[in-house]
């Protein structure tokens, strides 16, 4: 007897415990605020079924409070009007510092998004591990890919010759001067060579107390962003890869852009024990805190914005030295895949779909500060000045920023060794070996070089 | 499938389910293995009874310990990564490690961590302890306000705050410094001096590190600090650990409890009896306290060297958005994080986990043959 009560309270508490944890949380209710977006038809068919499928999407790049509010409240229900079996579209909004870790996660487990906001450079990686969209996407399925920039759909979102993403966003990366602060530090022009731009660092750099009161330029982190790296080395002609696909960072071109960045550096830091910038909300080239900034227009005030009439802006410096060297602008295109191990592949190229129309390109572009890939799509604010100069650094000096391999393993070389050469811990020829040779090494474990 | 939230009722009705049957199989085979054994029905019945209680936490070890730790040590002698297939490869993920030098620098930085920042943690919770321990009025308010910091933990949401004090130009860590050097000159002094110290070490440790002593070099070259350094705590290699320990003395809260309980567990006659025979308050304190608390602190010093060099959220939320001084702050379980789940290197990720666990049982074994020398458990 006792022991069959005893068996009763454990089965009772358990399953007290149990459901206590399993209750599903109510999901919040969100209105949609304004009128839903023309969209494309859908591919699926609507269904009366009662609504079932989540669709669960992670997006990196967005505006606070601006692309992401309008995403859930505007498209999310014009989505779920059109698909009645869709209960919910649920977003995941990524930070780039977790980026790489995260994605690993989604991946390795086979569990995450069906669909992912991806940076240029990310084909390379993760194609062959992504849904072919040619049947729902493709020239033949959809009539509004001819409207797409034949590079962005070509170049950043094909491997293995199938369609694997919709192109998002595209944002040309531009050094942008305030020109009042550099002839306040006595220059007429935005600098355009490496020599330039060591003496802009240095004479457009105020500091007070040991600390940065006033940047002569700001890159992201403290003048050691390793995508301007690999665009200063294209700048100066220079290749990522030997013709056998070993890694090629100790050239002569590797060396002399890890070398002007060093100088930069010093220029703008006499040394290692200044304070960096104290932090802001606002921008940096509004705030007065930087003379010039190396960005796009993510985070920047709208292109309408007076700020901008007196910014210049300048693609990628050159160096005499070299004779390929060409000014260059790096061109980040985001795109949206699918995973293979989505489960809703139909419905999510569908979203895909409502969010490549001309409209909804326009709008989250607009609100994203960048280019929509869609030609159609380009009115209203790319007709600003600022926009067309965009635009025409863009034309003239593009460079996708793709073919980079091994990403993740790439990134974490550069962030220890670029770092370990600029704080004085290695010297340069140390520094591009330590590159090259960990480098060759993981693209052979990894499988890029056979 | 009607509603999709569902899927996950199932899981945990599975789940509540398998809890159910595991633990009466469990209570079961108990109550069998003490009848065979010719147990009475009431000892079959305490059988019964006390392995259905336990089961739930005994099958939870087996599932979430015990058979993850097998996995981990079979894949640490494997080549493991996602949808590939395993591939035996012996000793070599271990014999690697002593050729990695990104794994070196990483398990220096959590040494270097582990022994700079434990006695400092230890130290400041005794200190802490023993003014705690005062008969003051409005004693509970300070011990709550000093034990805070482990009630918050260094959850992300802390360290994204820390994150904002520690900014070396507007900081309110910085600002405070700034301030008081401003207000009181010798504490400029004292500031600059900490820097001065805190700079040669790190830059002596770095080198060490990479074999280079440039940076040494130039810290020695640049001379005493000017009035106007601060540090520069998330910013430079030179004091992303210091950040680190820093964060450990602030969560020092749990130490500092058991140092009161050890406190309040000193007889009262040993002190008077030493004030009898005129011992000063240092002499109460090395002679009489310091002795009696060492168990405690024999504690202490082993849970937190554990603690110290699992280190892993506090680097990792810290430096996340400045990867470029991350490495100077590298933990080794960061380390580990890295290669198996970004590199997804899952077989090289288990050694350096069974390596680690290696080393701990290593240092704690020394610390425990150690232990005669200074540890007092009576008063004799």
């Amino acid at each position: 007897m006792r022991t069959k009560l005893l068996v009763m309270l454990v089965l009772v508490s358990v399953l007290f415990s149990a459901c206590a944890q399993a209750t599903p949380t109510a999901a919040p209710a969100t209105q949609a605020p304004a009128p839903a977006v023309p969209t494309a038809a859908p591919t699926t068919a609507p269904t009366t079924a009662p609504a079932s499928v989540v669709l669960n999407v992670a997006v990196v790049d967005y505006v606070k409070g601006t692309t992401d509010t309008w995403l859930e409240n505007t498209i999310v229900p014009a989505f779920k009007a059109q698909h009645p079996e869709v209960s919910d579209v649920q977003f995941t909004w990524l930070t780039w510092g977790t980026y790489n870790d995260v994605l690993a996660g989604y991946f390795n487990t086979g569990t995450g998004p069906d669909i992912i906001n991806f940076g240029s450079e990310y084909i390379a990686q993760y194609g062959s591990q992504l849904a072919d969209l040619t049947p729902y996407l493709g020239k033949d399925a959809w009539p509004d890919y001819a409207q797409y920039i034949p590079s962005t759909m070509a170049g950043v979102t094909t491997a293995d010759g199938k369609l694997r993403g919709l192109p998002w966003l595209i944002a040309p990366r531009a050094y942008m001067c305030n020109m009042t602060e550099l002839q306040a530090a006595g220059l007429t022009s935005v600098p355009t060579t490496y020599a330039d731009w060591i003496k802009e660092a240095k004479s457009a750099t105020i500091i007070k107390n040991n600390a940065l009161q006033q940047a002569g330029l700001v890159v992201t982190g403290k003048l050691d962003d390793w995508q301007e790296y690999i665009g200063l080395i294209w700048g100066l002609g220079g290749q990522l890869y030997n013709p056998d696909g070993t890694s090629n960072f100790s050239s002569k071109e590797s060396q002399a852009a890890l070398k002007f960045m060093y100088d930069r550096r010093r220029a703008e830091y006499p040394s290692e024990t200044v304070a960096d910038l104290p932090q802001t909300n606002g921008n940096r080239l509004s705030d007065g805190s930087a003379a010039c900034v190396l960005g796009n227009m993510w985070g920047f005030p709208a292109a309408t914005d007076p700020v901008w009439n007196n910014i210049q802006l300048a693609p990628y410096p050159t160096d005499a030295d070299f004779p390929n060297s060409k000014p260059i602008s790096m061109v980040f295109q985001d795109w949206l895949g699918i995973p293979a191990y989505s489960k809703n592949v139909a419905l999510a190229a569908d979203f895909l779909k409502m969010l490549g129309s001309a409209d909804n390109q326009f709008t989250y572009n607009k609100g994203f500060g960048s280019f929509p890939p869609r030609k159609d799509a380009w009115h209203d604010y790319t007709d600003t000045t600022l926009m067309k100069n965009i635009g025409n650094i863009m034309d003239q000096y593009g460079v996708a920023f793709s073919d980079v391999r091994d990403t993740a393993k790439l990134v974490t070389i550069l962030q220890k060794e670029m770092p370990a050469y600029f704080t004085d811990q290695e010297d340069l020829a140390t520094a591009v070996a330590n590159i090259d040779q960990q480098y060759t090494q993981a693209l052979k474990d990894d499988g890029w070089i056979k | 499938m009607a509603n999709p939230y569902l899927n996950t009722v199932y899981w945990a009705a599975a789940t509540v389910l398998f809890i159910i049957i595991t633990s009466l199989i469990s209570g079961a085979s108990a109550r069998f293995v003490v009848k065979i054994r010719g147990g009475t029905k009431k000892l079959q019945e305490r059988a019964f009874a006390g392995y259905l209680f336990a089961a739930p936490w005994v099958v939870g070890f087996l599932i979430f310990v015990l058979i993850p730790m097998v996995l981990s040590l079979y894949w640490s002698f494997n080549k493991v990564e996602p949808l590939k297939p395993v591939i035996w490869v012996g000793l070599k993920n271990y014999l690697d490690l002593f050729g990695d030098s990104d794994f070196k620098y990483a398990f220096l930085n959590s040494l270097f961590i582990t022994v700079i920042g434990l006695p400092l943690q230890i130290g400041a919770a005794l200190i802490l302890a023993l003014l705690l321990s005062q008969k003051l009025r409005g004693m509970r308010l300070f011990r709550v306000a000093f034990y805070m910091p482990v009630v918050l933990g260094l959850n992300s949401a802390v360290l994204l705050c820390w994150g904002l004090m520690f900014n070396a130009n507007n900081g309110i860590v910085t600002q405070i410094i700034q301030g008081l050097g401003q207000i009181f000159v010798p504490f400029n002094w004292l500031d600059r001096l900490f820097i001065y110290i805190n700079e040669l070490i790190s830059a002596a440790f770095l080198g060490f590190q990479s074999g280079r002593y440039k940076i040494l070099q130039n810290v020695i070259s640049a001379g005493f600090p000017a009035a106007d350094r601060v540090p520069l705590w998330l910013q430079s290699p030179l004091w992303t650990k210091t950040s680190l320990i820093i964060l450990l003395i602030w969560s020092c809260g749990t130490m500092m409890i058991f140092y009161l309980a050890a406190l309040n567990n000193v007889p009262q006659e040993i002190y008077e009896a030493a004030e009898v025979d005129g011992a000063n308050a240092w002499q109460r304190f090395w002679n009489v306290t310091w002795p009696l608390i060492t168990p405690y602190t024999f504690y202490n010093l082993i849970v937190g060297m554990i603690a110290i060099i699992q280190l892993f959220n506090e680097p990792y939320v810290l430096f996340y958005n400045t990867p470029t001084v991350a490495q100077s702050a590298q933990s080794v379980v960061y380390y580990l994080y890295i290669n198996t789940f970004r590199f997804n290197r899952m077989g090289y990720g288990s050694a350096i986990s069974w390596f680690l666990l290696i080393v701990i049982m290593f240092i704690t074994l020394i610390q425990f043959r150690l232990q005669n020398r200074w540890v007092q458990y009576d008063l004799r």
